[in-house]
């Protein structure tokens, strides 16, 4: 099966700085198109550049990017026939009108004549500038921009919709609006969606796997569907009491916690163990158990583990980079 | 069914060929170009010399209404190669200010609006798009330069019939390869001028200063050092000199540069716009 993109020890420089080093994943295999993806990473991470690698704007310094099995280097054209790109920044010609922008895109995209108009309409009215439509561009306000740009990256129905940072400047209905029809896109039109943000709100609600840049280099990829789907039970306790040696006595069951300090505990629980054997093991050591929730793993949570910035939790599926451990830390349970 | 009604599809239908895709551009810029007055005017303007050169031509063939002028006034009325480069140098004129008033508006809107990204990411290339670009000026050019010069040269022949055409068969040719070189080479500075500065005035400015003002300064250069070769930055002394040459009325003095040096100059301005073009018309800036 085809995946949508896949990098192949993509090594990418600009100048003299090596921005993408190495990247190698394989994205977005399934049948009958309609996957999400997301890109996620810090500012810096080299995103931006991946983006652009895979339209072809930068060369790569070694290995390949593919988009649908074609070489986004050495086939340029067949890549661009098959996707949409949502710039971030304001791109647009401002003294067009909406509909003659967007017939010209579509014409430029390989639409003929009165397919383009017609389709210009079409996609206008659905993103919601459907009475904006004969408007010229430079008049229209920043949401409207972000709107207009989805609609040129829609209007000739790609096989990907690479879209990057689709929401910003956005007010709350107007977000609510976009990320509906990113849905839409993925769920009812069946495109691939690429979906490069740092609002990890939106991508946890519109995409099926993430991939998270650091530095140039793949730190993390995780099939949020397979998360959603998966059974292990994060539990957050907050202990009255001396807790030592209460994450060996998890181990004893099976399940592994972190002490976050003043009580606080994060633990996971094997699939075949019930809440029941937490609360007895608290009452064999005398512990106090002041609030227990259950809780899943965030994105935010994914995502700031990849890039370092919070410890793993033990039995994580999610690999981050190893984080220096002291012995001390080590001693108290913690990883 | 009306549009607001039907709701969005995704569209699956058939795609357009490379040719298609490449006229999009010229098309809409055409478009939008023939709803300006100032364009229409001078397209307009343009016509009229080769309007009084067409009357020119009917009275030279008809020898009977000048029965009653003098040997010298027939002489001047004579359709040859100084006629045919005195309507090339005219008409040129009114190109060139066409290409600083059109060429700039085609790239410096891109590049302000940072449309750029939006072209690249379709199936389009950086040379396509400059092509598309210069076909738009070169479809405006055309219509004042040579298109007229080959009516012109055709309705001579028509008049003067088959000893004048094998006379001087050579005129139409370098009329259309003379226009030829000069639209390429305007259309080449005014996108160049367009992607290099953004600013619409200051791009016209720049197509018009490479014209005029670069051959003050090959004059002054040649005043200052006494010499003929500062004419090689001169490109309507060079147009002109190439012009003649093919018109086989170029007579120079020893010391003015030779044709050979006078096409590669030509050739170097030339490449030098494509240059600027390649270096300035990045869907991305790369900062190093």
């Amino acid at each position: 099966m085809v995946p949508v993109l896949e990098l192949d020890n993509l090594r990418v420089q600009l100048g003299r700085r090596e921005i993408l080093k190495g990247l190698s994943c394989r994205l977005g295999v399934s049948e009958g198109g309609g996957r999400a993806i997301g890109l996620l990473g810090p500012n810096g991470a080299g995103k931006s550049t991946l983006i652009q690698t895979m339209l072809g704007f930068h060369a790569p310094l070694s290995g390949t990017a593919k988009l649908f099995g074609f070489d986004c280097h050495r086939q340029p054209k067949e890549v661009r026939a098959r996707l949409g790109y949502m710039p971030e920044n304001d791109s647009f010609i401002a003294n067009m009108t909406a509909v003659a922008f967007l017939r010209m895109m579509g014409e430029l995209s390989g639409m003929p004549r009165g397919a383009a108009l017609e389709k210009a309409h079409e996609t206008l009215f659905h993103v919601g500038l459907g009475e904006a439509r004969y408007r010229q561009l430079g008049t229209y306000s920043l949401g409207m921009k972000q709107m207009a740009k989805l609609a040129q990256a829609i209007i000739h129905g790609p096989e990907l919709v690479i879209l990057d940072e689709p929401t910003n400047g956005l007010d709350p209905a107007a977000r609510l609006r976009m990320l509906t029809l990113i849905h839409e896109i993925k769920a009812t039109h069946k495109m691939n969606v690429l979906l490069c943000s740092h609002l990890l709100h939106d991508v946890e609600e519109t995409c099926d796997e993430v991939l998270i840049l650091k530095d140039g280099r793949i730190v993390h990829h995780a099939n949020l569907e397979e998360e959603r789907r998966s059974n292990r039970r994060f539990v957050e306790l907050e202990l009255g009491g001396v807790t030592t040696g209460f994450a060996a006595a998890l181990g004893t069951l099976g399940a592994a916690g972190v002490d976050e300090g003043e009580g606080r505990w994060r633990v996971v629980l094997p699939a075949d163990i019930e809440i029941g054997a937490l609360w007895r093991l608290a009452a064999e050591r005398h512990l106090q158990v002041r609030k227990l929730t259950y809780r899943r793993d965030t994105l935010e949570e994914i995502f700031l583990k990849a890039v370092g910035h919070i410890r793993a939790t033990p039995g994580d599926a999610t690999k981050p980079p190893p984080l220096p451990v002291s012995p001390e830390e080590v001693t108290h349970g913690r990883l | 069914m009306a549009v607001y009604k039907r709701g969005y599809q995704r569209y699956e239908g058939p795609r357009t060929g490379t040719w298609d895709r490449l006229m999009v551009l010229p098309r809409f810029s055409w478009g939008q170009l023939m709803s300006q007055r100032l364009v229409i005017a001078v397209l307009i303007g343009a016509a009229f010399w080769p309007l009084l050169c067409g009357i020119f031509i009917y009275i030279a063939n008809h020898i009977e209404l000048l029965a009653g002028f003098g040997q010298g006034f027939q002489k001047f009325l004579a359709v040859d190669g100084s006629f045919f480069k005195t309507f090339m140098i005219v008409q040129s004129t009114f190109a060139i200010g066409l290409a600083a008033m059109t060429g700039p508006g085609l790239i410096a809107p891109d590049l302000t609006n940072n449309a750029l990204p939006l072209y690249f990411s379709r199936p389009m290339s950086r040379w396509e798009y400059v092509l598309a670009r210069m076909i738009v000026l070169a479809g405006m050019l055309s219509a004042i330069t040579w298109i007229p010069g080959l009516l012109i040269f055709g309705m001579q022949v028509g008049m003067a019939g088959g000893d004048w055409f094998s006379k001087y068969w050579n005129l139409g040719l370098a009329v259309f390869l003379g226009f030829a070189m000069l639209v390429i080479l305007a259309s080449l500075v005014a996108l160049a001028s367009s992607a290099w500065v953004k600013w619409r005035v200051v791009a016209g400015a720049l197509v018009l200063g490479f014209f005029f003002v670069l051959a003050g300064a090959a004059q002054m250069m040649n005043s200052i050092f006494r010499d003929s070769a500062g004419s090689l930055l001169n490109p309507l002394y060079l147009l002109g000199r190439l012009w003649a040459a093919m018109m086989g009325i170029d007579s120079p003095d020893e010391s003015e540069p030779g044709l050979w040096a006078c096409a590669s100059a030509l050739i170097g301005f030339c490449a030098l716009m494509i240059v600027v073009l390649e270096r300035k018309l990045r869907p991305v800036e790369v900062v190093k």
